[in-house]
């Protein structure tokens, strides 16, 4: 049988070699690679989030200003929508119908089975009306999700808006998932980690097509919600909505604070907008509208938007003055009307008449003291060392520098040093290239915050507690910065003055603030009239002056400093000195006795026309 | 009595039968897993397809109990009828009303059975009986006397010389094939293994071997084209092939030159020419199959296999859930009835209980549980070799390799498609697929060579 009987061998071999294979591929598949792994976790779990409520945001009277309401989402099962009225429908949810047909043929897509979404956030108000009548519609149902809801309409700016997480959101922090709702801008935004919570997750078997068939190992990798952390801000919601309706048809802030500790009041930027506006399935268009608006209603002007500050300048000029020992407070000064244009008026004849009087030959005089001390040989040196000199004291006041506010914010004003100048003037430079810096014009900026906090340090003769709008968050404690003061380089003692000059600002005749006078309470203000520029297409035309106005009240034991600026509104003390005093009396008191200023505020309107600077 | 017992069940070898039982009871025990439902839990349950099979293991051993009542003499002397017998039903199932667009099932009631499954244990029968009967023949022993790769041709007259054995095969293999169950057909072409065995055609495996490889490469290849070098020439991948053989040729004709003296020279050359002249032609063949004969889903199974398409979630589907389920079991696996992917609940892999139940065992009994069936299928077929071996009839011999082939083949699908290493090719799992007519089949098989084998030592032919 020649050698035919080996082959018995060969066979033998070959059932042998293809069960070695099958081992090996076994062994690679079930033990070394964990591909096929995480394949059938992706094929047969079902992760389902679920989502806490977000925080609520109480204002310092315990009153909801922000809170959460239930909108729902319209689903549809295209396999149980077969016989559809879809005209009626489309009338019903309130979209096209060339939506709705997109959308249907995007969910049969997905799946004949599994729920796609049709419409998206509808407002309780809205779905009421549809409610009673989606049972006509089989297939069709609502799936309920909770939303933003600004109960009080007030303070957009401060209380910000929520949208989806973008791409870079979830890169930024795993914790978001596409679809995720984030805060954008203000508060919602600066305390998302503590209102946001903590997502719940449920791990379910699914089978071939998609549906639940149980837990997965009983739970065990289950967790809960976790509700965000309730918090209160010291926003008072009576004086917000106040100072908004005193700043209708008006551009410019309020930001009012208590000055023993900080506690933002009241902060105002307008024009301003509906919160809830920003809120549901109309977000992308109103927001749209809004950004196109040239008035830049999206803009909070209290804390971006940075101003010359104007007269109000000059009370941290005379305090550096004193403290600097270059005057006293008896320090006079002549009104030579060649240094700088004053209008008519006595001559200061101490620092309490030159801030009343706010006569800008004498502070310019007083500044040329502090920069051009004498300390070098050289004008310009000397120029050098005396104004950096000059701008440490500023920046103790808080200006230029970061504020520490608990708002998303990188802007500050501007407290120009000798570096500034030798990098920004090309030609050298002494103090009288630069002397408008006195009077707070030129390259000094303030912003509306940084004002308000001016006023808060004359109230307390000296130091501030940086502003923040948290007043206490559920189950956490507030940074210690806030409860932390912060003293300026010049001594409580030089601030009487001052202080002197400020309150006969508003109480005696030749005051520039006579409008901000109320009988009840001893206010202490300083106006200011900002010069305009505005560069257009390379040429630089002078428009209407902003108008601002820094405050406290009373005297003794200040309980309010307050900053108000009114774009294009001319005079400090017409407009932006009275509607101070009116939110000064309105917090003090909780009324306001003079309806006719009340009324000539409101009633005023001050948004500047297109051909403002034609007229001017 | 006691003694008719005892010879009846004399010199049964306890080992294969042992596995046998081993292997129907894993089985069962995994389709009961793999379907398990709570409100309805009951084991000997006739809707659950974990009672139906318990119900026709049970049919399988009464089978098995008549068989053993038999004479061998009886198996042998009518081997040819039962072939006959099983050629009849499957010319008469062609004349049902197609299933799922094959004509492979007779309806009774509700049970189905299907003809094909028993014309293995016919051809198995008949094979057996004719190598037997002509174990004397000589012209079977050899094909030819070419030598060489011209093996590779000699197919055609191996045919010719072999024509018996040929129409043996060739029936039942045309039968199916015009139901049409590729899958068993595919089955039908392990009783090469039973021929090689016997002496025929000695390079037949070789000769598989390569056309496999010339097969793959020419369908990886099929439908792309190529630049030829340092030119702009756009060929076809089969016209790469060609090329490429042709170089071989070239290199063979070269050595040919250089290493063996003039006279011997001219039959080699013959017989490259040959060779080279076949493999053009089965390269045309195979890619005019590929493109033009296979079904579009049968193309596409190739395809997958190959790499050509990947899509998990479209053509890939099964297969894609077929190795999350094997590949998602880990070592230890996820447990009795803890199936996520491959269970009938679930719904993710598709024919979990039937092609494949594979899924299910290494899924919830993990690489452990499935080196051990792998292993026990290992120890089934060598033991059949054994057994085949110390046969001193050329029936028995045969048969046992006939089964052997059968299991082997089934074995080495089934699985294969489930790992990814075989194209997907609707057969059974011996014993842990659910199916009534496999079922019977296979313990019918193993029953017959158990007979057959337990009187090795009195048959003297």
């Amino acid at each position: 049988m020649r050698n035919v009987e080996n082959r018995k061998y060969v066979i033998a071999l070959i059932f042998l070699i293809i069960p070695v294979i099958f081992i090996v591929r076994l062994f690679y598949m079930q033990v070394v690679d964990d591909k096929w792994k995480d394949r059938a976790a992706q094929i047969s779990e079902n992760r389902i989030t679920t989502y806490p409520a977000r925080g609520i945001v109480y204002d310092r009277n315990g009153v909801k200003i922000i809170s959460n309401e239930v909108y729902y989402d319209i689903h549809v099962i295209p396999k149980q929508a077969a016989n559809t009225d879809s005209v009626a429908l489309v009338k019903l949810l309130g979209i096209s119908m060339e939506e709705y047909v997109t959308k249907m043929n995007k969910a049969r897509n997905y799946s004949r089975r599994k729920p796609s979404e049709i419409v998206r956030q509808i407002p309780p108000n809205e779905f009421s009306q549809i409610a009673p009548e989606l049972y006509k519609y089989p297939g069709f149902f609502e799936v309920a999700r909770t939303l933003r809801v600004y109960p009080k309409k007030i303070a957009a700016h401060v209380l910000g808006y929520m949208n989806e997480a973008n791409a870079s959101d979830i890169e930024k922090d795993s914790y978001y998932k596409s679809g995720d709702y984030i805060g954008r801008s203000g508060i919602e935004k600066m305390y998302e980690k503590e209102l946001r919570g903590q997502r719940g997750v449920k791990y379910y078997l699914q089978d071939a097509i998609g549906l639940s068939t149980g837990k997965y190992e009983d739970g065990k990798y289950d967790t809960l919600a976790v509700q965000g952390q309730n918090i209160t801000l010291s926003i008072d919601w009576e004086l917000q909505a106040y100072g908004e309706k005193l700043m209708k048809n008006k551009l410019g802030s309020i930001v009012a604070i208590e000055p023993s500790s900080g506690e933002i009041l009241a902060m105002v930027s307008a024009p301003t907008y509906d919160p809830n506006l920003l809120v549901g399935r109309h977000l992308g268009a109103n927001y749209g509208a809004l950004a196109e608006d040239t008035l830049l209603p999206l803009q909070n002007r209290s804390i971006n938007s940075a101003y010359p500050p104007g007269s109000i300048f000059k009370t941290v000029m005379a305090l550096i003055g004193m403290q600097e020992g270059v005057i006293t407070e008896n320090a006079s000064f002549p009104c030579n009307k060649a240094l700088a244009g004053c209008h008519n008026h006595p001559t200061a004849q101490n620092v309490s008449d030159g801030v009343k009087m706010s006569c800008n030959p004498y502070f310019i005089q007083l500044v040329r003291r502090i920069v051009q001390q004498g300390k070098d040989k050289s004008i310009f040196k000397d120029a050098a060392i005396g104004l950096d000199i000059w701008a440490k004291y500023v920046r103790s006041f808080g200006i230029g520098t970061d504020l520490q506010v608990d708002y998303p914010t990188n802007v500050h004003g501007n407290v120009p040093d000798a570096a500034y100048y030798d990098k920004h003037l090309n030609f050298r430079w002494a103090f009288s290239t630069i002397q408008s810096i006195a009077i707070g014009q030129g390259e000094v900026l303030i912003t509306p915050l940084e004002m308000a906090n001016l006023a808060a340090i004359m109230a307390n003769r000296g130091y501030f507690i940086p502003p923040h709008f948290i007043k206490s968050i559920e189950g956490g404690e507030i940074p210690e910065v806030y409860r932390t003061k912060k003293y300026t380089l010049v001594d409580s003692a030089y601030y009487e003055p001052v202080i002197d000059g400020m309150w006969r600002v508003v109480h005696e005749a030749g005051g520039t603030a006579r409008r901000a006078r109320i009988d009840s309470i001893e206010v202490c203000g300083k106006t200011g009239t900002v010069e305009n520029f505005k560069r257009i297409s390379g040429k630089v035309y002078q428009l209407t002056d902003h108008s601002n106005f820094m405050a406290f009240a009373p005297r003794e034991n200040p309980q309010i400093a307050i900053s108000v600026f009114i774009e294009n509104s001319g005079f400090g003390g017409t407009w932006s000195a009275p509607l101070a005093s009116l939110m000064i009396e309105k917090y003090i008191t909780g009324t306001v006795s003079d309806t006719a200023k009340e009324n000539r505020i409101i009633n005023a309107n001050l948004i500047p026309d297109a051909d403002d600077i034609i007229r001017k | 009595m006691r003694g008719q017992e005892t010879k009846l069940f004399a010199h049964i070898d306890w080992g294969l039968l042992g596995v046998y039982f081993i292997l129907v009871f894993l089985g069962i025990s995994n389709i009961y897993s793999s379907v398990f439902d709570p409100d309805n839990p009951g084991l000997f349950n006739l809707n659950t397809e974990h009672g139906k099979q318990i119900m026709w293991f049970g049919v399988a051993l009464f089978l098995g109990l008549v068989i053993f009542f038999l004479e061998s003499n009886f198996i042998r002397k009518y081997a040819y009828w039962f072939y006959g017998f099983t050629m009849l039903l499957l010319v008469a199932v062609l004349f049902t009303k197609p299933i799922h667009g094959a004509r492979s099932w007779f309806g009774i009631g509700s049970v189905g059975i299907q003809p094909s499954e028993f014309a293995k244990i016919g051809v198995s029968l008949a094979l057996a009986r004719f190598i037997d009967l002509n174990s004397n023949l000589k012209e079977r022993r050899t094909t030819n006397t070419a030598k060489g790769l011209s093996i590779l041709w000699g197919i055609i007259p191996f045919i010719s010389k072999n024509k018996s054995t040929a129409l043996i095969l060739g029936i039942p293999c045309s039968l199916v094939l015009l139901q049409p169950d590729a899958g068993t057909f595919i089955v039908f072409t392990s009783f090469l293994l039973v021929l090689y065995r016997e002496g025929y055609a000695g390079n037949i495996l070789l000769f598989l071997v390569i056309s496999v490889i010339m097969a793959v490469i020419t369908l990886i290849v099929a439908d792309s084209n190529f630049m030829l070098l340092f030119t702009k020439i756009k060929l076809s991948g089969k016209t790469g092939i060609i090329i490429v053989l042709f170089i071989l040729s070239g290199i063979f004709a070269a050595i040919i030159r250089s290493f063996v003296m003039k006279r011997n020279r001219k039959p080699l050359y013959r017989s490259l020419i040959g060779s080279f002249l076949v493999a053009v032609i089965f390269v045309n063949f195979v890619e005019l199959g590929y493109s033009n004969i296979l079904q579009p889903h049968q193309k596409e199974r190739i395809d997958l296999l190959l790499g050509k398409i990947d899509d998990p979630d479209g053509k890939g589907y099964n297969i894609n859930r077929a190795k999350a389920a094997i590949g998602s079991g880990g070592f230890m696996g996820k447990g009795f009835k803890s199936a996520t992917l491959a269970n009938a609940s679930q719904r993710h892999v598709p024919m979990q209980s039937t092609d494949f139940i594979f899924c299910t065992w290494s899924e919830e009994r993990g690489f452990l549980g499935a080196f051990i069936l792998v292993g026990l299928y290992t120890f089934l077929l060598l033991k059949m070799v054994v057994v085949a071996e110390r046969q001193r009839s050329v029936f028995t011999r045969v048969y046992a390799y006939s089964v052997a082939s059968i299991f082997f083949y089934h074995f080495m699908i089934n699985i294969g498609m489930a790992i990814g290493l075989a194209p997907v090719i609707g057969i059974p799992l011996p014993f842990f697929s659910y199916g009534g007519s496999s079922m019977m089949s296979f313990s019918v098989l193993i029953f017959i060579l158990l007979k057959l084998d337990s009187e090795r030592k009195i048959v003297l032919q």
